[in-house]
Parts: C-alpha cells; sequence; structure tokens
C-alpha cells in the first residue's frame, strides 16, 4: 500500500528554561507573562542576572528604574547585571 | 482576575496562599482584605517561650498601587501595641525591609516572619529611648520617618 500524504499541520509547545516557576517579582508563571502584557511569549521575555536570578524583564526594568542608585537584585541584593550570554 | 491592576494581581495571589497557608501564629482577617485589596489586617500571636508569649497583636497593612515596587506601610494597630526597642508606642516599626531594604521579592509574609522573629529575639520589653518624641513629631505615615538602622540585635 502506498500512502500519499496531502496535507499535515505541525503542532508544537514551548517553554522558557528558567531555574524557576515564578517571577519573583510579580509571582506569575513564567511560562504566562508580566500582569503588564496580555499574551506570553516573544514579547514579555525573561530575562537573567549575572547572578543567576530570572526575571520577567518588564518586572525588573520596572523595579530598576524606580532605584535611582543601588540597584540590586530584588532576590539576592547583589548588584544587578544584566546577563547577556 | 481580569479587570485587576497588576498590584491587585500580586495582592489576591498572596491572599490566598496566606489564607491557605499561614505561618504559625499568623492569620489575616479575608473580609477586610477581599472588600479592599490595598488594606490589611494580620493578627499576629505571641511565640511561646518568648516575652510576648500568650499576647495578641493586630498588624495593618497598607499597599499603595506601586506595589510590589513601593514597599508596604506597616504599623501596629488596635488596643496591644507590643513594647519593644523598635516599636513606637504609635505602632511605627522601626525595621529596615519596610524601607530602605524593601525589595519586590518580599511579601506580606516574610513581612510578618521578619517582625515575629524581631518580637521573639527580644530581651528585655521596653520602648525605644526617643519614644515621647518621636511620637509628638512624626508623621502619621512611617515611612515618612528617615529611620536610623543601628542595632540589628533584636
Amino acid at each position: 500500500m502506498k500512502v500519499t500524504i496531502k496535507k499535515w499541520t505541525g503542532v508544537a509547545t514551548w517553554k522558557w528554561v528558567a531555574n524557576d516557576d515564578n517571577c519573583g517579582i510579580c509571582r506569575m508563571a513564567f511560562d504566562g507573562c508580566c500582569p503588564d502584557c496580555k499574551l506570553p511569549g516573544d514579547d514579555c521575555p525573561l530575562v537573567w542576572g549575572q547572578c543567576s536570578h530570572c526575571f520577567h524583564m518588564h518586572c525588573i526594568v520596572k523595579w530598576l528604574q524606580s532605584q535611582p542608585v543601588n540597584q540590586q537584585c530584588p532576590m539576592c541584593r547583589q548588584e544587578w547585571k544584566f546577563n547577556n550570554k | 482576575m481580569a479587570g485587576m491592576s497588576p498590584s491587585e494581581k500580586r495582592l489576591q495571589k498572596e491572599l490566598m496562599s496566606l489564607m491557605k497557608e499561614p505561618p504559625p501564629g499568623v492569620s489575616v482577617d479575608a473580609e477586610i482584605a477581599e472588600q479592599n485589596l490595598l488594606l490589611w489586617i494580620i493578627r499576629m500571636e505571641g511565640v511561646s517561650g518568648t516575652l510576648y508569649e500568650g499576647e495578641q497583636f493586630e498588624l495593618q497593612f497598607k499597599f499603595s498601587n506601586k506595589y510590589p515596587f513601593d514597599s508596604p506601610e506597616v504599623t501596629f494597630v488596635g488596643n496591644n501595641i507590643p513594647v519593644h526597642p523598635h516599636v513606637y508606642s504609635n505602632g511605627h516599626i522601626c525595621l529596615s525591609i519596610l524601607t530602605d531594604d524593601w525589595s519586590p521579592a518580599l511579601s506580606v509574609q516574610s513581612v510578618c516572619l521578619s517582625i515575629v522573629s524581631m518580637l521573639s529575639s527580644c530581651k528585655e520589653k521596653k520602648r525605644p529611648p526617643d519614644n515621647a518624641f518621636y511620637v509628638k513629631t512624626c508623621n502619621k505615615n512611617p515611612k515618612k520617618t528617615k529611620w536610623w538602622y543601628h542595632d540589628d540585635s533584636v
């Protein structure tokens, strides 16, 4: 018997690879989005600090903007530096 | 949770988890908090084996719409204000995580635990040395006070 595929539809799932389930700032799931966004995904990305802690980008940026001096990681209080690797 | 602001969304989550799994001796008045998510009353029992054993305290938490980027305003209220070197008789608390050392990763629960531990490590029940002057001159909002944090032992 010979089968000819006429049409197929691909389905995929995705998830962020983070060392935690929830953002320590907004407490929403990493696989969801920050409370200011509507849809998870590339428009509400995660970012890491050099200390290895991870947050929604929108959440950590809001925190850093509210701290004119001494910008620290909310989890470990080390100086916050984005890990660009 | 549709229609809630980001701060209300986080507070709603915190309220649920505090009602479901409260730390020992801590309970939230859910009725008050559900009426207005930005104002909570928390009951706290003095830990047995400490100077506050058998006492009951009430804490008021006021949140702004910038929470958790902005710390909550936390004061003791009600008719039993703990006698403690960091607690003024008007209920204001000298505790660095409530102002300078606040972090958005802290929560109502972690603030409660810090206060429980601050009370439990107390060796002698007394008011802060500047209590009379402070209470007469301070702003109603303890976050407006420029606190000096100098004593980490209690």
